[in-house]
């Protein structure tokens, strides 16, 4: 029966050093895990662990419903300038419908039946207009 | 009654109770904010916390197993089962290891543990979509992780003082 640190009836110093490191941890997520600011606004979909699509979604002119090749549950994608949606998707949660327009590099719509992501990337400002010297 | 029989009743009976807490806890819906389905925000890890002060590891893990395989069953969605048990076993694991150290409470336990069962959620979920775009909720999961963490740590306190004799322990 180990009790150990089941005596203390408070939290200790120790705890709040465990809140640190998780916070520290969920900062460090964050840095490796957020997609570069620059390039164009592209939309990549990856279904199954392999990118099956690419869009560049400045390029888009005219509303477009493209449907996903492959998919277990049929899935289509609707791109508009700037921003991408799932239009319609058969899978069981919905979940990927209810997220909604995508327009921001590092958002993602995931299908989590289909085991598809589309993660946005790009679309910032470049950091510098110039660099002398 | 026999030991035994005593034993397999407090586990039924507190898979019983986590299988309630899962359920409960599945009606909020998390699916809002990160759309992965089946996430939870761990507050099952109670019995976990508790089996593992008053029981032993082994009926701790046993829990574990019953209550994620009936979790999936009555919820109909058995492909929830591989967040639920990834989640489930690594913040058993962490659970268990920061029990021997004795200068955490409860407290910094269950939050060690909340973060686990969110990283390891987060993990499945990263192997069956085959990509490692959703690190991208774990910030923060992780974030809520500390709040839950710190509910069921309360919660696990109290109970673990209260209750100190198992029957047929």
């Amino acid at each position: 029966m180990r009790s150990s640190a089941a005596d203390h009836a408070r939290p200790t110093l120790w705890d709040g050093a465990v809140v640190l490191l998780l916070l520290l941890a969920a900062g460090a997520v964050l840095l490796f895990a957020l997609p570069r600011e620059s390039g164009p606004l592209t939309a990549v979909v990856v279904l199954d662990g392999r990118e099956v699509a690419r869009y560049a979604l400045d390029d888009v002119e005219a509303p477009t419903v493209i449907e996903v090749p492959g998919a277990p549950y049929p899935i289509s994608l609707e791109l508009q300038p700037g921003r991408i949606r799932v239009a319609h998707s058969d899978c069981p949660s919905q979940d990927c419908v209810r997220t909604g327009w995508a327009s921001r590099a590092g958002a993602q719509i995931v299908c989590l039946p289909n085991r598809l992501v589309v993660s946005l990337s790009g679309g910032g400002a470049p950091a510098y207009d110039a660099v002398s010297g | 009654m026999t030991r035994s029989v005593r034993a397999l009743t407090r586990c039924a009976v507190l898979t019983a109770l986590a299988l309630a807490i899962s359920v409960a806890e599945g009606l909020v819906p998390l699916s809002i904010l990160v759309p992965l389905p089946g996430l939870r925000l761990g507050l099952a890890n109670l019995v976990t916390v508790f089996a593992l002060c008053r029981l032993s590891g082994r009926e701790a893990l046993g829990i574990l197993a019953a209550r994620c395989l009936l979790g999936a069953l009555v919820g109909g969605n058995l492909s929830a089962l591989a967040y639920s048990l990834t989640g489930g076993l690594l913040a058993l694991g962490t659970m268990w290891l920061l029990l021997h150290v004795p200068a955490l409470s409860l407290f910094g336990v269950c939050i060690a543990g909340a973060a686990a069962h969110n990283t390891g959620q987060i993990l499945a979920a990263s192997v069956v979509l085959g990509s490692p775009a959703v690190a991208l909720y774990l910030p923060p999961l992780l974030l809520a992780s500390i709040v839950t963490g710190a509910v069921t740590g309360a919660a696990s306190i109290l109970l673990v003082h209260r209750v100190r004799d198992v029957p047929g322990a």
